[in-house]
């Protein structure tokens, strides 16, 4: 078989390894904590739900007398069904459903921020790290290192509080405009622009730093190789040199780490929205962290893990297409 | 104008740090004639590679040039500015460096490479390009097909040949090769060689060759430098440095060339017992990104051979023949796949339990190659000669200032049996405080301590300069008449093995080719590949084959 | 080297910065709270703006910014730097036993790291410390939890590295038990990138610890900074402008984990020969440095 096919089929191993593993932590969670945190689970469903209710959903999620193993391939079943419980922040909706209609702004905020910070900040990178004279060099890297040290959430307070609260130029809340209906039209798309401008920004703004100083970093380490002062004695120009040889070689392990990144990214996501009201993933799990809703909390969990695994998968075939050593 | 192609003046240069600078360049001046092979001679840190990056002015922070003129056909290298600099880089001086598989980009094709310098130089239609590529490949030997692969699919003598072929491309006058065959196996050194010297006669250029192997150079060069610490301290034709030369050091240089004729003629006891028995060992590695279709690379492929008490025995290998894994598998560091070990005639496979393991530890110690790597540079020499006299010595009824009396006793008298005096002077200090053949001594003190019956040398002197080489190896064959230890000599220096050993085994490609005592050996080749390694001994051999 | 390690520390000018702000703030941390009382006592009008008598103004439930940043800052600390040496320690032990066993075991601890980093953080920790009990030993808990395969993958690659030297295999040929090998041979080898790890898992950990307390996971009862923040949003600041409290925490957490970061740029500067070699050239021949140029030529500074 074709080493490439292989390759691909172990990350994928390792992935479904992973998965289930987040799985099966999300079923032993509850179970292994102190104290009953069953009965607090469903006490607050106590008042919404009839009592035969209640004890349907208990069966559904195992909370029976049932012995372990009948009690995890139930679940196991649940999950394959896509059914993951019923929200209390949200009663009576369920909790796939919640998630389903959030993900898309998340993934939205998450794309755009991902894109515009790795080319901006890989640009820059491979510039300041090539001339090197003084400048830029000393100021670039310290100010968005410094800015990198603020919590996500606060560099979002700042940019809500002077763009939004004291300059009024953008929105500082929601998604669009809720006065107007989602749909393929300009009016709609303008909206959605606007809103997400400033979440996107302060994720722009805190991913920069990194992607610079990784692409400075893997630049320092490439122009110090021997075919780079091969390439410099053979005569070639600055600049075929600084992208071809260089940059070329600098970021592929970048490439390579954006699969550890993304759930670095997604964190910083979650922590963004609340702060400005985005509907995506993150508000909905700080309703749910505030309503003790245990159901949307854990159906989070799982759909963040399996979309950041796919998408490291994803990030091996890139890496598989763009370095031809790994394809012997 | 005249002769000269290229003419240095009181060249010198400096690495600036901290502190003081340091000269690594003093006051150098040499030339070369038009089509004249120049050889520069020195040994590591003597400062060649400095000269040859400063004459391209590629020379890396801290180098700075302080000093001197550099004059390639009448313009001073020093005065030209960036872009006239990268005019003259390569379309007239062009360099071939050591480990070509570093001096080309890993992720642009073969063809991509040549081409870029041929358009950093001149405009050129795509399909003119292709046919100089084209011509390259034919002059290098090398199948037309590789201008489309990647440089990890090529062999290391492949690469080293593409690299020659970029440094022809644009007809240079003068080609400055720096090491070029250092690390390739002999009958690749040959093949290169050659090479050069055709192309030197179907191209007309000059060549500037860079070595520390003063053996290799005077085969070929017309004239010959010799560098000692920064400074030029002799040049003259080679039939004349080949003779001595002017300089008391490079006398000293061409006396220590070892000569394969002068063997050890002690033949050992032939009734000693067996000591190691070696029966058709095999280990093989599963290669992942190889060249080779065949997952699987067979590092040894059926050894068999055996070492007595009380002699020493040579194993003689180039890179890739399988000796440093035989090393490893002996001092079980590495497990094997097939075949049987044999110490004492106990099966060393069957030594799991740590007593066991550490009982043979104490009968079979090694020497590594690199000095400076076996000894950890952050503990001092008094660490390093403890703990195998507290591994394996009962020292538990002291007390600790007893025992650190005794051992301390002990370590001394080690120090002055390698000949490292005064003893006290050394207890304390640091690796890098010491030169290469001290370290080296050191290392061979640790293994004396545990007092092994069989010393595994692995290349112990092929890192070491050559002038210190033979010291070592006069201490090697000492000690082992008065301890009567074994020692299996392992290296790819066929005329240091017959210096000391008593019998010889040639290893090729994980193979046993050819085996016997020194002397039937040197004067009765069995393969074709032992002659060649002896014959290669002799300077200038590749050129009467 | 070693020996002279805390001066070159000390010289690096950025690590010397990162030195200061951080000590700063552990005195701060030690010392401060013994000058305010309770901070989260009922001072004044809610939401005052920041003046002598309240330097940074006042809370929505009316208590002191400026003593509850103080406050804040121990408990922060404390769980920062506890949770970076856990980690730390975690990650070595299972990077080294990784890294020098190989083959099986370091299939299944590498397995298991992978894991662990695949695996997205924040989501983890929020339904972990939601089911735990508040207190600092469930967020260390939780922290080391999420944390600990960054580093142990780092440490574990220097080890495998490390483990190939021939120092190594000499000591392991001279008979040096295993463990021996890797505490006295390979360790010390490391003691630049331990110090690294540990103030890359103190940064991980502060800034992990403030995003869970942010989100109300923390113990709420105590002034942390993460706390400080949580309140700050709950009592509505950004709706009603009062910048000043979330400011002076915001910036305390921004300032502690810069100037973390700073010492660790110092240490790479330093275990960084190349970068140094620069700098000096760059600092003696101003004009004449060019680090993609050709080898500058200084006959005029050094005489004829």
């Amino acid at each position: 078989m074709n080493t490439s096919v292989k390759y691909l089929l172990k990350r994928l191993g390792i992935y479904a390894i992973s998965g289930w593993a987040a799985v099966t932590l999300n079923f032993f969670l509850p179970r292994m904590m102190p104290g009953d945190p069953v009965s607090v689970m469903f006490a607050s469903f106590r008042g919404k739900l009839k009592p035969e209710a209640i004890e349907a959903l208990k069966q559904t999620f195992g909370f029976t007398d049932e012995p372990l193993l009948n009690k995890y391939i139930s679940y196991l079943s649940h999950l394959l069904n896509g059914e993951l419980g019923i929200s209390t922040a949200y009663f009576p909706e369920e909790v796939s459903s919640i998630i389903l209609s959030s993900l898309g702004w998340t993934l939205l905020l998450v794309g755009i921020s991902l894109v515009v910070s790795f080319i901006i900040g890989s640009l820059i990178g491979m510039i300041i790290a090539w001339r090197r004279d003084g400048k830029l060099d000393s100021i670039l890297p310290p100010s968005f290192s410094f800015i990198s040290s603020f919590p996500y959430f606060f560099t979002a307070m700042l940019l809500l509080y002077f763009f939004g609260f004291k300059l009024g130029w953008f929105p500082i809340r929601h998604a669009y405009n809720s006065n107007l209906i989602p749909g393929f039209n300009i009016e709609f798309i303008v909206s959605c622009l606007h809103h997400a401008f400033l979440p996107a920004s302060t994720l722009i703004f805190m991913g920069i730093g990194g992607w610079m100083l990784q692409m400075r970093n893997n630049m320092i380490g490439t122009i110090s190789t021997d075919y780079i002062s091969f390439a410099k004695s053979k005569g070639l120009s600055q600049k075929r040199i600084m992208i071809w040889y260089a940059a070329k070689n600098a970021i592929l392990p970048i490439i390579t780490s954006f699969g550890m990144a993304i759930g670095f990214i997604l964190s910083g996501t979650i922590l963004t929205e609340i702060i400005f009201s985005y509907p995506g993933q993150g508000y909905i799990l700080y309703q749910a962290v505030q309503a003790q809703d245990y159901q949307l909390m854990q159906g989070i969990f799982l759909t963040t893990t399996l979309s950041v695994l796919a998408a490291n998968w994803l990030i091996d075939i890139l890496v598989l297409i763009l370095d031809p050593r790994t394809r012997k | 104008m005249g002769n000269k192609i290229l003419d240095i003046n009181n060249l010198n240069v400096d690495f600036l740090s901290e502190g003081a600078s340091i000269h690594a360049v003093k006051d150098f001046s040499m030339h070369i004639n038009k089509n004249e092979i120049f050889g520069l001679v020195g040994e590591s840190g003597s400062g060649k590679s400095t000269v040859i990056k400063s004459i391209l002015r590629i020379l890396p922070a801290p180098g700075v040039i302080t000093k001197g003129e550099i004059k390639f056909k009448d313009q001073d290298i020093l005065e030209l500015d960036e872009s006239e600099l990268s005019s003259l880089r390569w379309s007239h001086i062009s360099v071939v460096k050591q480990k070509a598989l570093n001096s080309l980009n890993p992720l642009l094709k073969i063809k991509e490479q040549i081409i870029d310098t041929i358009r950093a130089h001149e405009k050129i239609k795509t399909k003119d390009a292709m046919e100089r590529c084209n011509a390259l490949m034919d002059l290098v030997e090398i199948d037309r097909n590789y201008l489309n692969s990647y440089p990890h699919e090529l062999s290391g003598g492949m690469k080293q040949r593409v690299v020659i072929a970029i440094a022809l491309a644009l007809k240079p006058e003068l080609i400055i090769m720096d090491e070029p065959t250092t690390a390739l196996d002999v009958v690749i050194e040959k093949e290169i060689i050659l090479k050069i010297l055709d192309l030197k006669s179907q191209l007309g250029f000059s060549l500037l060759f860079i070595t520390h192997d003063l053996n290799l150079i005077l085969g070929f060069a017309d004239r010959v430098g010799v560098m000692l610490e920064g400074e030029l301290v002799d040049t003259d034709t080679a039939e004349i440095i080949k003779s001595g030369g002017n300089n008391p050091y490079t006398t000293k240089l061409i006396n220590s060339i070892p000569d394969v004729s002068d063997y050890s003629q002690t033949k050992a006891d032939k009734n000693e017992p067996e000591l190691i028995h070696v029966k058709d060992l095999v280990k093989t590695y599963s290669r992942h990104s190889s060249f080779f279709s065949s997952d699987k690379f067979h590092a040894v492929d059926g050894v068999s051979f055996n070492v007595n008490k009380n002699e020493i025995v040579g194993l003689v290998g180039e890179s890739g023949s399988g000796k440093s894994t035989i090393s490893k598998i002996l001092t079980k560091l590495i497990d094997f796949d097939g075949g049987q070990i044999l110490f004492n005639g106990k099966d060393i496979s069957c030594i799991t339990k740590r007593r066991d393991l550490l009982d043979y530890r104490k009968k079979v110690q090694v020497i590594f190659q690199d000095p400076f790597a076996s000894l950890n540079s952050i503990h001092t020499v008094y660490h390093h000669l403890s703990r195998p006299i507290l591994i394996h010595r009962s020292y538990d009824k002291y007390s600790k200032k007893q025992r650190d009396q005794m051992v301390k006793k002990e370590i001394i008298a080690i120090l002055k049996e390698v000949d490292l005096s005064p003893p006290e002077e050394f207890l304390y200090k640091f690796p890098h405080e010491m030169s290469g053949g001290e370290r080296q001594r050191i290392a061979l003190a640790r293994v004396l301590l545990v007092q092994p019956q069989l010393i595994i040398a692995d290349e112990p002197t092929s890192m070491l300069d050559m002038s210190i080489r033979m010291e070592i190896l006069d201490l090697l064959k000492s000690l082992q008449v008065k301890k009567g230890i074994s020692i299996l000599f392992i290296t790819h220096d066929i005329a240091s093995a017959c210096y000391l050993s008593n019998r010889l085994i040639v290893l090729k490609n994980g193979k046993i080719v050819d085996s016997g005592i020194v002397s039937e050996i040197i004067n009765n080749p069995k393969d074709k590949y032992s002659k060649l390694l002896i014959d290669s001994c002799e300077s200038g051999w590749f050129i009467n084959q | 080297m070693n020996r002279s390690w805390y001066n070159l520390i000390w010289i690096n000018k950025k690590a010397r910065l990162g030195i200061i702000i951080v000590s700063s703030f552990i005195l701060i941390a030690a010392v401060g709270p013994i000058f305010f009382e309770d901070p989260n006592a009922y001072i004044g009008t809610p939401l005052l703006e920041p003046s002598f008598v309240h330097l940074f103004g006042t809370t929505g439930q009316g208590q002191d910014v400026f003593a509850q940043t103080i406050a804040g800052a121990r408990s922060t600390l404390f769980i920062g730097l506890g949770t970076g040496f856990m980690i730390v320690l975690l990650g070595l032990i299972v990077g080294s036993l990784s890294g020098y066993f190989g083959r099986r075991i370091d299939n299944i601890l590498s397995l298991i790291i992978n894991i662990f980093l695949l695996i997205p953080g924040l989501p983890l920790m929020v339904i972990i410390a939601a089911w735990l009990p508040p207190g600092p030993f469930s967020m260390m808990g939780v922290l080391v939890f999420t944390g600990w395969a960054w580093q142990a993958r780092v440490l574990r690659s220097q080890v495998l590295s490390l483990r190939e030297r021939d120092y190594v295999n000499a000591a392991i040929i001279t008979g040096e038990s295993n463990i021996k090998v890797i505490i006295y041979q390979i360790w010390p080898q490391m003691l630049s990138l331990i110090m690294a790890s540990f103030i890359g898992a103190t940064v991980y950990a502060i800034g992990a610890q403030v995003g869970l307390e942010f989100l109300g996971l923390g113990d709420v009862d105590k002034v942390t900074w993460g706390n400080n923040l949580y309140w700050a949003t709950n009592d509505l600041a950004l709706l009603t402008g009062s910048w000043w409290t979330f400011v002076p925490t915001g910036l305390c957490i921004a300032l502690v984990s810069f100037g973390l970061t700073l010492i660790n740029y110092g240490i790479d500067e330093i275990s960084n020969p190349r970068l140094l070699s620069e700098r000096i050239v760059k600092s003696r021949l101003p004009n004449l440095f060019n680090r993609n140029g050709s080898t500058p030529v200084a006959r005029e500074l050094f005489g004829k």
